[in-house]
C-alpha cells in the first residue's frame, strides 16, 4: 500500500499556526517580491479569491473584504514542513518527502493496519495536534492512486480528509470522479488530445488499453493506465526524476533602469543556474536569456533570446559569457525592467554525452567543484562571478512579512499570562 | 575488557586526550528541556499572573504540544484571537491565574478557545537579552 499526504494550502495554514488572531479570518501568501497571490486560504476561497493573480489587481478587493495578506514567509514554511515530515514520518516505515507540503508513505511491512480509513485519521490527528496544519491522506495500491485518493480527501464532496482505494468499487467511485487533468501525470495538453478520444474522467482513462495508449501517446500515458489499475509501475526515484529544463527568474524589487545592474541580474540568474544543473549531472546545451518590462505597462517591452553552445557545457563562467554575448540584443535604453531570467532548456546528461572530434571541451569540473563547495561550506553567494555582483535593487521585496516565531529569539511568539 | 579505539589521523599529533571517547556525553539543554522537540515551540510570557506558578513577566515557556493535557496543568490556549498562559480546570470550564490579583476566566460557547498545548517547563535569563525582550515592545 502507497499514502500521499499533503497539507491544505499549506502556506496560508502555515501563517496561521503563530497568529492565533487571524485563524477565523481570510488570509491569502503573495509571491517572491509580493507580486502575485501564491496561497489562499479557504476562507479565503470562498470570497472567490482565485490564485496566480497580481497582487495589485484585486488589493482593493481584499481590502473591502477584511483578507489578511502575507508575504512568503519561507523561514516559517521551512521549518513548519519540517515539523510536518517528521510527525508523518512515523506512520509507515518507508517514506519520500515529494514537496515541501507533500509526502509519499511505502507501507511494505505494515500488516497491522487493519483499517486504512481509521489509520488515515490517525496521521490527520496527530499532524494536526503537532503542529495545527490540516492534512489529507489518501491510500492506493499504487502512487498515482494514492495521488488520487488523496485528491478525493480534500476536493470530492462527502470525504473527510481521508480517501481509501483499496478496491474496485472504491477504484471507480473515486477515478470516475475526476477530471483527466486531476490525474497524476496528466497535464492540461495531454488531458485535451486524450478528451478528442471521448475519455472524460479518471476511470475512463483506467479502462482504456495501455498498449493503444503507449502507441499514441507514449510510455508515459501507457504507466499511468497500469498505475490506475493497481499496478504499480513507478518507484520513488522515477518520481524525483531529474529535470528536462532549469530555470532561474524572478521580478526586481525595484524596477531596474540601467544596463550594469540588469546584466548583474541576469549573470547572477545564469550562476544560479549553473549550479542547479551542476547538482543534478546535467549539461546545457541550449540557454534561454530573457528580461521584460510588465505586462501591465503601457508598453510591454519583452525581449527573448536562445544561446547555443557548441559543446555541452555545466561551466557558470562559459554562462555568463553567454550573457554578456546576446545582452545588447536584450536591453534597451528608457525600459524600466521589471523581470528577467535564465534558463537551461536542452540538458545533456554528463555521463553519457556524446564528444566532439574538434571541439574543445570548455568545461572545467575541478573549478566548479571547488567553486560549488566553497558556497556549499560557507553558505551560498561567498564565491561569486564578478559580474553577478549584488545590488539592493533586486533583493527580495516583502512587506508583508509575518515573524519569524520559530527561528528568532527576538520575533518569538508573545503569550499573555 | 573495553578497548579504546584509536582512530587514525593524519598529521602531527601528541598525546590523545584521555577525555576523547567522553566527548558525545556532552549535556544538552534541548534534551533536558524538550520532550516532544518536535511539537514544541517558545513563547515570551507577558504579565503577571502566573507569578504564583513561577512564570513572570519575560520568562520563556516551552511549549509542548503533543503533552497530555490533564486538570490543573499550565497551559497555553487560543482565547479570543490571543495566545494566554493560564491554569486548565477541566472539570468547571475555567481559566485560572496563580494570582489572587486575577479573577478565574469562563469559557462559554461563544468563545474562540483552543489548547495550544501544555506548559510544563519555563526560564528565566537573569541578565535579560535585549534580543529576546524586543518582542515585549
Amino acid at each position: 500500500m502507497f499514502g500521499l499526504v499533503d497539507a491544505v494550502s499549506f502556506y496560508a495554514r502555515a501563517e496561521k499556526v503563530f497568529d492565533p488572531s487571524i485563524r477565523h479570518k481570510p488570509v491569502v501568501v503573495l509571491t517572491n517580491n509580493d507580486g502575485c497571490i501564491c496561497a489562499v486560504c479557504p476562507l479565503a476561497r470562498q470570497l472567490g479569491v482565485p490564485k496566480f493573480i497580481p497582487y495589485f489587481k484585486i488589493k482593493s478587493f481584499l481590502e473591502k473584504h477584511n483578507v489578511v495578506v502575507r508575504s512568503s514567509n519561507y523561514e516559517l514554511y521551512a521549518d513548519l514542513s519540517d515539523r510536518m515530515m517528521n510527525v508523518i514520518a512515523r506512520y509507515s516505515d518507508n517514506h519520500y518527502v515529494y514537496s515541501i507540503d507533500e509526502s509519499f508513505l511505502h507501507f511494505k511491512n505494515f500488516s497491522s493496519v487493519n483499517n486504512w480509513h481509521k489509520y488515515g485519521h490517525m496521521i490527520r490527528k496527530a499532524v494536526w495536534r503537532e503542529t495545527r496544519l490540516p492534512v489529507g491522506v489518501g491510500f492506493g495500491a499504487t502512487l498515482t492512486l494514492a495521488k488520487a485518493a488523496n485528491h478525493a480527501s480534500k476536493k470530492l464532496s462527502g470525504f473527510d480528509g481521508v480517501a481509501v482505494i483499496d478496491d474496485t468499487s472504491s477504484r471507480k467511485e473515486i477515478l470516475s470522479r475526476m477530471s483527466l487533468t486531476d490525474v497524476w501525470g496528466i497535464g492540461n495538453k495531454l488531458g485535451k488530445r486524450l478528451s478528442i478520444l471521448g475519455l472524460n474522467n479518471g476511470w475512463d482513462l483506467a479502462n482504456q488499453s495501455p498498449k493503444v495508449m503507449r502507441s499514441q501517446f507514449g510510455v508515459v500515458v501507457e504507466r499511468t493506465v497500469n498505475e490506475l489499475n493497481g499496478m504499480p509501475c513507478l518507484q520513488w526515484d522515477e518520481i524525483g526524476q531529474d529535470k528536462q529544463e532549469i530555470f532561474s527568474t524572478r521580478s526586481f524589487g525595484k524596477r531596474v533602469t540601467d544596463e550594469y545592474t540588469l546584466k548583474a541580474a541576469l549573470s547572477s540568474h545564469a550562476s544560479i543556474v549553473a549550479a542547479k544543473v551542476r547538482r543534478q549531472g546535467s549539461l546545457i546545451k541550449r540557454l534561454v536569456i530573457f528580461a521584460s518590462s510588465s505586462p501591465h505597462d503601457d508598453r510591454y517591452y519583452k525581449k527573448s533570446f536562445v544561446y547555443e553552445f557548441p559543446m555541452a557545457t555545466d561551466n557558470t563562467i562559459k554562462l555568463v559569457s553567454a550573457i554578456s554575448y546576446v545582452f545588447d540584443n536584450i536591453y534597451k535604453q528608457g525600459v524600466s525592467f521589471y523581470r528577467c531570467g535564465v534558463g537551461g532548456v536542452e540538458l545533456e546528461s554528463s555521463l553519457f554525452r556524446q564528444k566532439d572530434m574538434f571541439t574543445v571541451s570548455v568545461n572545467n569540473p575541478p573549478l566548479m567543484k571547488c567553486y560549488d563547495e566553497i558556497n556549499h561550506r560557507y553558505g551560498r553567494g561567498s564565491i561569486e562571478v564578478a559580474a553577478a555582483e549584488k545590488n539592493d535593487k533586486w533583493a527580495m521585496r516583502r512587506n508583508f512579512l509575518s515573524p519569524s516565531y520559530t527561528s528568532k529569539w527576538s520575533e518569538i511568539p508573545k503569550i499573555i499570562c | 575488557m573495553k578497548v579504546i579505539p584509536v582512530y587514525i589521523e593524519a598529521g602531527i599529533s601528541g598525546f590523545e586526550s584521555p577525555a576523547a571517547e567522553y566527548k558525545e556525553l556532552n549535556l544538552s539543554l534541548e534534551e533536558l528541556l524538550l520532550q516532544h522537540p518536535n511539537a514544541t515551540f517558545f513563547g515570551l510570557a507577558n504579565g503577571r499572573s502566573m507569578e504564583g506558578r513561577g512564570i513572570f513577566n519575560g520568562d520563556v515557556l516551552v511549549v509542548d504540544r503533543a503533552e497530555h493535557v490533564s486538570n490543573g496543568c499550565v497551559i497555553v490556549a487560543n482565547f479570543n484571537g490571543c495566545f494566554v498562559c493560564k491554569i486548565i480546570d477541566t472539570e468547571k470550564a475555567l481559566l485560572l491565574s496563580a494570582s489572587s490579583e486575577h479573577k478565574p476566566i469562563e469559557i462559554t460557547s461563544t468563545d474562540d478557545f483552543q489548547i495550544e498545548g501544555v506548559v510544563n517547563v519555563s526560564f528565566r535569563l537573569h541578565k535579560k537579552l535585549p534580543t529576546l525582550l524586543s518582542c515585549l515592545v
